[in-house]
């Protein structure tokens, strides 16, 4: 009987850490602004990456940016001010809501091709230093040219807009728990 | 195969911390026991776990291909017919299965008889896996072992395994009943698990799940729903208002619905029905079936869709011997002939083999006071020793 390798597995339990996620992730280059002002302002950069990247990242905005019922849960969410009307509508035909974009971050090309692959960032009501992806994922605290997590540069998924919850769970409700 | 007392690790409170059990002043950790321990031979596990758990995988594989031709059987385990093309099309597609949990009566002597197969939702997966892992670890190091043990469980690193060769597109939803700490704690760990599969995950409640226009499932943020792992057994999800929905919403899930042929006891009678005769078997048959008479006066009846031993009755000479209470029964129940647990120093320990992937990799021990084990059987450690 093969023995698992007992002290790699003790070493990370010891740890608290069960996994990579809260390990160390590859980094890569991005360029982040909170306006389309500021990427212009930035002698670093060059007006076309700012500027296409720029509408490239408004456009996904509205599909991608996560979509709440009311004002109030968004704002819940994101925080007071911070919501706008989403072009979506609920099938019942009433308003949907979404945060504001508070910034856009693009990647750095290969081949000093500039930057591309941008997408819409926000922060939240309680994280408001940190960027976050429409996929909620950290995009960091820093403006300007700076360093991000592999994964945070992932393409923001389009989000659904659901027509109805809780068709699941009831019998959790009625008969606890579902080991056997 | 011995039970062994053996003290507790003096710094079991920090362990439970550690991995956020509750400890409690002067009992412990509750439903684990590490005051006695189950000690095996490598020949026990290998020739009489080992090889007949992975054996009976392939025997619950002719079962379900034979579900496939032959219409009665999903009809005798009561499965509603609207659900029939769900599994066939699971086991058509080789929808692939990550876990479960075989349970066997078995006293390191004879044979080890299968009292059911947990294919669903088996439970105890973080103390089979990593807490009686560190126990061993740890207990060794402060000499409270003899040196040299070893225990049957590779669980963690092939699960681990297991999930990143799963065919997960994008990120993993894991689902299950918010309000029962145990459940969302072995849905974190799977979560844990995939992480370090290199897969993305998002954990969430059963009632989160949203359906849009489309009919595609979604997550709170409105995210499709691409691969759900759920810790919520088929037969309550075919009872319930999505059940219908799953077909077109382009879901997979995880286990998949064929699955839900195996976790019913139901299998129990059609495999005897199938391999009569073989080791590892018992008798069984459905309640009402007349060859069910063969089991004569000591029987065990048991719910087809029960959990941890709920509504579970033995009788003995015809007379109930002992019985658990519940909420299920309705849909039916199987009658199986009685194999005793064991009986170590009046405790009754059911024993656990854990197949990931469809190879036995691990085993979990649960002991009860009485023959039935029920939710407050406490989990005992074990370990290898030639």
């Amino acid at each position: 009987m093969k023995r698992w390798n007992s002290v790699s597995r003790v070493a990370l339990i010891a740890a608290g850490v069960l996994c990579v996620s809260a390990c160390e992730e590859p980094k890569v280059d991005v360029a982040t602004y909170q306006t389309l002002q500021q990427c212009l302002a930035d002698i670093n950069m060059v007006r076309s990456d700012c500027e296409k990247n720029h509408a490239a990242a408004r456009k996904q905005h509205a599909s991608v940016a996560p979509k709440f019922a009311s004002a109030r849960e968004c704002e819940e969410e994101f925080g007071r001010a911070r919501c706008e009307k989403a072009p979506q509508t609920t099938s019942g035909g009433g308003s949907m809501f979404m945060p504001l974009m508070m910034g856009y971050m693009m990647g750095s090309m290969i081949g000093g091709r500039g930057y591309g692959n941008a997408q819409p960032l926000y922060r939240t009501r309680k994280d408001p230093g940190t960027f976050r992806t429409a996929d909620n994922k950290r995009a960091g605290r820093s403006v300007g040219r700076t360093q991000v997590a592999k994964s945070s540069t992932a393409r923001p998924t389009a989000k659904r807009s659901s027509r109805s919850r809780g068709g699941f769970g009831s019998s959790g409700r009625r008969f606890g728990s579902a080991a056997t | 195969m011995k039970r062994i007392s053996v003290e507790e690790r003096p710094a079991l409170a920090e362990a439970a911390a550690r991995h956020e059990f509750e400890f409690q002043e002067g009992i412990g950790i509750p439903f684990w026991d590490e005051t006695n321990y189950y000690q095996f031979t490598e020949k026990q596990i290998d020739e009489d776990l080992v090889k007949p758990a992975e054996e009976i995988e392939s025997l619950c594989f002719e079962v379900v291909t034979r579900a496939m031709e032959d219409e009665t059987v999903l009809q005798r385990l009561g499965v509603a017919r609207q659900f029939w093309d769900l599994i066939a099309d699971s086991w058509q597609n080789q929808e692939r299965n990550l876990y479960g949990r075989m349970d066997f009566s078995y006293d390191g002597k004879g044979p080890a008889k299968l009292l059911e197969y947990n294919a669903d939702t088996p439970t105890t997966l973080y103390e089979s896996s990593v807490f009686q892992w560190e126990w061993l670890e740890e207990a060794e190091k402060n000499g409270l072992l003899p040196a040299g043990c070893d225990q049957f469980n590779d669980i963690h690193e092939k699960i681990v395994e297991a999930l990143s060769n799963i065919g997960v597109q994008e990120i993993l939803h894991l689902g299950a009943n918010r309000d029962i700490e145990d459940d969302m704690g072995t849905l974190e760990y799977v979560s844990d698990c995939s992480k370090e599969a290199g897969i993305m995950t998002q954990v969430l409640a059963m009632e989160e799940i949203g359906i849009d226009d489309d009919g595609r499932f979604t997550d709170l943020e409105e995210n499709l729903i691409t691969t759900l792992f759920k810790l919520y057994p088929w037969e309550w999800i075919f009872a319930e208002e999505f059940g219908t929905k799953i077909a077109s919403s382009g879901t997979r899930f995880i286990e998949p619905a064929w699955r839900s042929i195996l976790s019913n006891k139901g299998l129990l009678p059609i495999l005897w029905e199938m391999f009569e005769g073989h080791p590892n078997l018992l008798p069984t048959f459905f309640e009402d079936d007349p060859a069910a008479d063969s089991l004569g006066e000591d029987y065990v009846r048991k719910p087809l869709l029960g959990r941890q031993g709920s509504n579970v009755e033995i009788y003995r000479d015809g007379d109930l011997l002992s019985s658990k209470g519940g909420p299920y029964g309705q849909e039916g129940y199987i009658l199986q002939a009685f194999d005793p647990l064991p009986n170590f120093s009046e405790r009754y320990p059911l024993v656990g083999c854990w197949l990931i992937a469809s190879k036995a990799v691990g085993m979990g021990i649960r002991e009860d006071g009485g023959l039935i084990t029920g939710a407050e059987a406490n989990f005992v450690p074990h370990l290898i020793l030639d």
